[in-house]
């Protein structure tokens, strides 16, 4: 069981989320904002974060370097989903990529509960490969 | 904000720009319920029609802003209870205030008299305002998921507005959304995750009636709402 963290603010939309994350057999921690996530993020020890731009008070982007700046959650792998279409980040993914280490950007609108769970997946495996990487250099 | 004639093509692609952004939002929920749905065998109907319910409210809402600012002189002001318009709001709120886990309350103690107002655009003013906050509560993770709707008479007037434990709600919050509207997707930072559309459109309908949104207080909570001029000619009848 993995354990995800995600940040949204809409309850609809994160009770959907959580349903279908549970469903798929992942412990699921909701935060709406990102004070409360990093609170959470230290409790849970999540393995893969998910994580909406627009939030109320501190943004997404916030969130986003405060997260990166602790040493132990630097390589947690982070999916942004989220109402800001794509086209306005265009220009940041190579930010976004390499020094924040955002694994892929989801256009919330166009992405199916499907969709995001295949990300999920995608991400956990990269992590757990990585993780395997890691410990097989010694020997 | 609020201009009419010329203005109002440009306000009206403003608001409609805020609006379409904001209906993206109950049209994720329905799909991604429905979704949901078609995995686990199981529709809650009553929440898809809340939210479509709501959704289309905003349209209706919308509609009515940029026609009252269009054509002001169709709309006569009538001698509202206040009261009865407050009751009927959170009765439109109600489903959309369960969606989101939030309670609404409703304090329409003391007389106060009839008001002076357009009742339909001062309902839908609130109930747009209502929406926005309801759906803005959950993400402003206040301690108390709460909102009133009240009533209370001031130096200026007779104040009906909607109240919560919700410190961002304030004049300079509401004066830097305005300014931002055209510019940002999220206009309101302090206040709202989304488009904040409901407030802007209750801002309008609100001008179109030459009323003003302006932040308040009710007791210990923070607020938006209107001061609407009491009817003394109903008092005297």
């Amino acid at each position: 069981m993995s354990r995800i963290l995600l940040i949204e603010p809409d309850r609809p939309l994160a009770e959907s989320y959580h349903r279908a994350l549970t469903r798929a057999g992942h412990k699921v921690v909701v935060c709406a904002g990102a004070q409360t996530a990093i609170l959470a993020a230290d409790k849970l020890r999540p393995d893969l974060v998910i994580l909406e731009l627009q939030l109320v008070e501190h943004s997404g982007i916030e969130f986003l370097y405060e997260f990166r700046s602790y040493t132990d959650w630097q390589t947690i792998p982070l999916i942004i989903q989220s109402q800001v279409p794509p086209g306005e980040f265009a220009t940041n993914w190579q930010l976004l990529k390499d020094e924040l280490g955002v694994q892929a950007y989801l256009y919330k609108p166009h992405t199916s509960l499907r969709e995001l769970l295949a990300r999920v997946e995608q991400g956990l495996l990269v992590e757990q490969e990585a993780g395997q990487g890691l410990q097989a250099k010694p020997a | 904000m609020g201009q009419r004639g010329t203005g109002s093509s440009i306000l009206s692609q403003q608001l409609l720009l805020s609006v379409a952004e904001k209906l993206k939002l109950p049209l994720m929920q329905i799909a991604r319920q429905a979704e949901y749905g078609k995995l686990d065998g199981q529709t809650d109907l009553a929440t898809i029609q809340a939210t479509a319910d709501h959704a289309l409210r905003l349209l209706d809402n919308y509609a009515l802003g940029v026609r009252l600012n269009l054509e002001p002189q169709l709309f006569d002001l009538e001698s509202v209870s206040v009261s009865s318009v407050l009751y009927d709001t959170g009765q439109q709120l109600a489903g959309l205030a369960k969606n989101y886990g939030v309670e609404l309350e409703i304090d329409i103690a003391g007389r106060y008299g009839p008001v002076m107002a357009h009742r339909q655009g001062l309902q839908s003013a609130l109930v747009s305002l209502g929406a926005a906050l309801i759906e803005a509560l959950p993400a402003l993770e206040t301690t108390q998921l709460r909102l009133q709707l009240a009533t209370h008479r001031s130096r200026y007037g007779i104040v009906a507005g909607l109240y919560a434990d919700a410190q961002g709600l304030t004049s300079e919050a509401l004066q830097q959304g305005r300014r931002l509207l055209s510019q940002s997707r999220q206009p309101l930072p302090n206040i709202s995750h989304t488009s904040g559309a409901g407030i802007f459109v209750a801002d309008t309908i609100l001008r179109a009636m030459d009323l003003n949104l302006r932040a308040s207080r009710h007791h210990r909570l923070y607020g938006l709402g209107t001061v609407l001029q009491p009817s003394h000619q109903m008092q005297l009848v």
